[in-house]
């Protein structure tokens, strides 16, 4: 099922290899905010907005915040315009455990981000932009602070954009350290000075979003795509990587590998060469253990499983497992896969918002009985209770947060639960 | 008419509806927590849970596409739905725990989560015997606990505020008093704090909860996370009875019930009443529960001749009998002129009273009564505190007694001989000074031990609103009325078939309850007094019974036709034509 990339002479365009790009000037000598003038100023070629979005739709950009849904799609579903404000947020709160590839656009390219950000205002015709990054990203807030305003200072945002008629202002607004603010709804309550509450849907955001106000949320990694698309077209997108998930994609790959870090590459890379020959192989040559391949809530993919299995969405549901934002953490043979799971289940407790009682109490619950495995005092009838309890879990809340905090321990445990039933003592009584 | 399926039975629809409101509507029930009918539904507890289809249609003919028996085929919806926040909609087909297994699941599943951090205290928590969460364990809930860790432990016996009381581990966090200050007290008073099983409501640092509707909350709060500082461990639910009443702390006429135990009021708690004050009540109408028993007066008091026109809490005052007192009284009336004689309504008496003084007083051929209303500018907020202070002003001008200002009033005290008063207290009011009494008889039908009965000549003990029927008419001229609740020295609560039956009295004995003789004030209805005074005074006035006023007052007087206390309780309470308050 899968042909050999060309991986090797791929050139990268998402942080590519020029120094300095971080700054205006720079950027714009290497045809930076091309792609927003054509878009505003080029009648023929983008006679509306609506043209815009279908160029996105046809690029089949799959959001890389973790739910994969086309990007294009997504901004179809805003409502015609009424005279009252839309919003776009843009979600840079980036905090499932083994991610970082947002950093990376903030850090060494943000106008491509900021670019992006502002073609998609354009084409849903929003004259308000957010840019909520994590509370953490103290430095690179400041450094997206600084884009912003030199963006400002060229005439990139603010009133009147290029001449075109065409205006938007963009805010940069920083979280306060909350994992559940990266849920596209509750980043909205943290962005109205509320509690970081997951909202109910329907209605969604494209409805009712931002005070009340139709709202398109996208991650900062997808808005970043957006320029390349509209410089070389949906069909030049649609080349690079995976039929089904196409484009190029940040790796960030970290663990027991001799060379961890963020790789751009296509999408769909076989997860063995990216550990390989991309990160440069296993620590002291150990064997794989288990890869986690997007995130701590994607299910871990056990060491032996993984021939033929390549980075992009349809090939690692047939492995049983999700793009999610493609954050690998590569575990080696001398991992203990209990104290792996007590560790994100840890995190998965200290997160849960407390809204809706299956994830609020489950989430403690979970935490517990693998605290007790790993401390000897588990017994093999607690790793079905553990399983129990995460069915009751699994879709019973408003937002996702009790399904990541669900999986990882149903997977698990299924797929290296010998390990686990080591760690116990039998549920077994003798009947004297 | 749009359809829908609800456990196999159709139902009629027209407008929008969310799911629960409407099964709960139809007297089916489905278990919830943070859903009330007046507030936001956040759908965080996920109790109600259901499982939601549609049936297909054929998108071209709009034919039921049916399976293989013959049946319509039904696309159920990927995951359980919370019928909370769920929109109905046409051909929409529900299975609920009375149905579905993968339902009943569902829903045992989420207590099951929900007890594990709860401290399962309910033999020492006050809300035993009127907590969802106990009554729906015991209905849907797991047989027991697979919890085998330790709970979460939070703080306990916080002072919210001057009347509420947190215990943090027995929160739910259904954020159901949260949604109380946001939306109904607006004060926004309260917050959840932390997060995830740690997380509990709480008023920002250094605040103080003194939202004045903040008891709502203790009636809200599905648990016993938050209960009132004053009721806290005083009495367990089932040995009280509940018997519904009248808030009469202001003219609002707020629907209350009265819980009762050995004929003292307990606590008072709103009763449900969309036209006047919804399910909610303001805190200060739930203090009066003191003033039912403390402080009352029981038995006639009489006056020793020279201490006349002072207060020196009752002790110039001596208990007589019923006889001496309408006996002593009898022969004031007979003695002095009739014109020098004032007849007082009052505000704080209900319509009952006030005409059978009326009534009373043109048979004798006094001065027909007047009343001042007592108003206090700027206390309202145009919720459920309303500036008048009394219950019935309306109820007077209804009937028609004069209206004067409190000027006039000290003026006419100042002029008379003997005074016949309603309940009230005008010296408590700043109105009179006790020295006003020293040229006239002051004769009060008073409730308790006010200002103003400290300094009266000869004190005749009257029922309050927790002991009579009578009605009370609103600011917004809705009249409506009360149940006797506690029991006098000449009620019977086995006898008087409009007393509250509590679980005691049906299935205890009589030592269970009703014991302290103390408790049953010595006090008669107002009527019943002016009734023993008529026939000595050879006046043709008897009534037994506020419905034979009721009664009267239905068929004489225009502005009361039609009522009777049945018409009250079927349609909660009866707007009265304003347009007659002016004629």
């Amino acid at each position: 099922m899968s042909t050999p990339l060309d991986w090797k002479g791929y050139e990268p365009v998402l942080i590519p290899k020029i120094s300095g790009l971080h700054q205006i000037d720079i950027y714009e000598k290497n045809g930076g905010y091309e792609s927003l003038r054509e878009v505003l100023l080029n009648k023929t070629k983008w006679p509306d907005a609506v043209s815009v979005v279908n160029e996105v739709k046809e690029a089949n950009i799959r959001g890389r915040g973790g739910a994969g849904f086309n990007a294009g799609l997504k901004w179809s579903f805003m409502p015609p315009v009424d005279g009252g404000p839309r919003y776009l947020a843009c979600n840079g709160d980036e905090s499932e455990p083994g991610t970082f590839k947002d950093r990376k656009i903030f850090e060494y390219n943000p106008h491509l981000f900021i670019e992006g950000a502002l073609i998609a205002a354009y084409a849903m015709s929003i004259s308000t932009v957010y840019v909520y990054i994590r509370g953490e990203y103290r430095s690179f807030i400041q450094m997206m602070e600084k884009a912003v305003s030199d963006a400002y200072a060229k005439g990139y945002i603010g009133k009147n954009i290029l001449g075109s008629g065409f205006s938007t202002e963009m805010v940069v607004h920083s979280g306060a350290g909350a994992y559940i603010c990266g849920e596209e709804t509750s980043l909205l309550e943290s962005l109205e000075g509320k509690r970081g509450y997951p909202r109910v849907k329907p209605p969604f955001p494209a409805q009712r979003g931002l005070w009340g106000r139709p709202t398109t949320i996208n991650n900062i990694e997808t808005l970043a795509n957006v320029p390349l698309v509209i410089k070389n077209g949906a069909s030049w997108f649609k080349t690079i990587g995976a039929e089904t998930h196409p484009g190029p994609v940040l790796y960030g790959i970290s663990g027991h590998v001799n060379r961890p870090g963020v790789y751009e590459l296509p999408s769909g890379m076989p997860i063995l060469t990216l550990i390989q020959d991309v990160a440069g192989g296993m620590r002291n040559g150990k064997r794989i253990k288990a890869v986690i391949p997007g995130g701590s809530s994607t299910p871990v993919l056990r060491g032996d499983a993984l021939e033929g299995v390549n980075m992009d969405a349809d090939s690692l549901r047939q492995a049983g497992s999700m793009m999610g934002t493609a954050g690998m953490v590569i575990m080696d043979e001398d991992t203990d896969m209990v104290e792996v799971l007590w560790r994100i289940s840890k995190f998965y407790h200290h997160e849960s918002c407390g809204q809706c009682t299956p994830c609020r109490e489950g989430t403690g619950w979970l935490e517990k009985i693998l605290d007790k495995i790993m401390h000897g005092d588990g017994e093999t009838r607690d790793l079905d209770l553990l399983l129990d309890v995460t069915t009751q879990m699994e879709g019973r809340t408003i937002c996702a947060l009790a399904d990541a905090a669900a999986w990882p321990v149903r997977y698990t445990i299924s797929r290296f639960r010998e390990e686990f039933e080591a760690r116990c003592r039998k549920s077994v009584y003798a009947l004297a | 008419m749009a359809e829908i399926i609800i456990d196999g039975i159709t139902y009629e629809f027209e407008g929008q509806h969310k799911l629960l409101q409407f099964i709960l509507d139809q007297g089916k029930e489905v278990p919830f927590f943070c859903y009330h009918p007046s507030m936001s539904a956040p759908a965080n507890c996920r109790q109600c849970m259901v499982k939601v289809g549609q049936y297909v249609k054929d998108r071209e003919t709009g034919a039921y596409q049916l399976d293989d028996q013959g049946n319509r085929e039904v696309r159920w919806f990927p995951k359980l739905q919370t019928s909370c926040t769920l929109d109905m909609t046409d051909g929409m087909v529900v299975h609920t725990q009375e149905t579905d297994t993968l339902v009943q699941r569902a829903q045992k599943d989420t207590l099951e989560f929900i007890l594990i951090n709860h401290p399962l205290d309910c033999p020492i928590c006050d809300q035993a015997g009127e907590c969802p969460l106990q009554i729906q364990t015991y209905k849907y809930g797991p047989e027991g606990s697979r919890f085998e860790v330790k709970k979460v432990h939070k703080p306990k016996r916080i002072e919210l505020g001057p009347r509420v009381i947190l215990d943090a581990e027995r929160c739910i966090n259904c954020t159901r008093c949260v949604r109380f200050t946001d939306e109904i007290s607006k004060t926004n008073q309260l917050t959840i704090t932390r997060r995830g099983d740690k997380n509990y409501p709480i008023t920002a640092p250094g605040e103080v909860f003194d939202d004045p509707y903040s008891m709502n909350t203790v009636d809200i709060c599905p648990v016993g996370a938050l209960t009132a500082a004053d009721f806290r461990f005083k009495a367990r639910v089932w040995e009280m009875n509940q018997t519904p009443g009248l808030d009469i702390t202001n003219g609002k006429g707020v629907n209350v019930d009265l819980w009762t135990r050995d004929n003292l009021v307990l606590r008072i708690t709103p009763r449900f009443n969309p036209d006047v004050n919804d399910h909610w009540m303001a805190d200060q109408g739930r203090d009066v529960y003191r003033l039912y028993n403390e402080n009352r007066v029981s038995r006639p008091s009489i006056r020793l001749e020279d201490t006349k026109g002072s207060m020196d809490d009752g002790v110039a005052q001596v208990k007589t009998s019923w006889t001496n007192a309408l006996d002593t009284l009898a022969e004031v009336l007979h003695e002095n002129k009739a014109s020098t004689i004032l007849t007082i309504g009052s505000p704080y008496a209900s319509v009952e009273e006030n005409y059978a003084l009326q009534k009373f007083s043109s048979l004798k051929g006094l001065p027909s009564p007047f009343f001042t209303p007592h108003i206090l500018e700027g206390s309202g907020d145009g919720f459920l505190l309303t500036d008048d202070q009394a219950p019935n002003t309306e109820g007077c001008r209804l009937l028609g007694l004069e209206e004067i200002d409190t000027e006039e009033y000290k003026k006419r005290i100042k002029g008379a001989s003997v005074v016949l008063m309603l309940n009230d207290d005008p010296i408590g009011r700043d109105i009179l000074k006790a020295s006003d009494f020293k040229k006239p008889f002051v004769v009060v039908f008073a409730t308790n031990h006010t200002d103003t009965a400290k300094a009266a000549d000869l004190l005749i003990p009257t029922t309050c609103a927790a002991e009579h029927t009578a009605s009370y008419v609103n600011v917004e001229g809705r009249i409506q009325r009360t149940f006797p609740a506690k029991e006098t020295r000449y009620t019977n609560r086995r006898l008087d078939l409009e007393m509250s039956e509590g679980r005691l009295d049906r299935y205890g004995t009589t030592f269970d309850n009703w014991v302290t003789e103390e408790n049953r004030i010595d006090c008669k209805p107002t009527w019943v007094s002016l009734s023993e005074l008529s026939q000595r005074l050879g006046i043709p006035f008897s009534f037994e019974h506020a419905r034979e006023l009721v009664a009267e007052l239905s068929s004489q007087h225009p502005a009361f036709e039609g009522i009777s206390f049945e018409k009250m309780d079927e349609e909660r309470g009866i707007l009265l034509r304003r347009a007659e308050l002016t004629t």
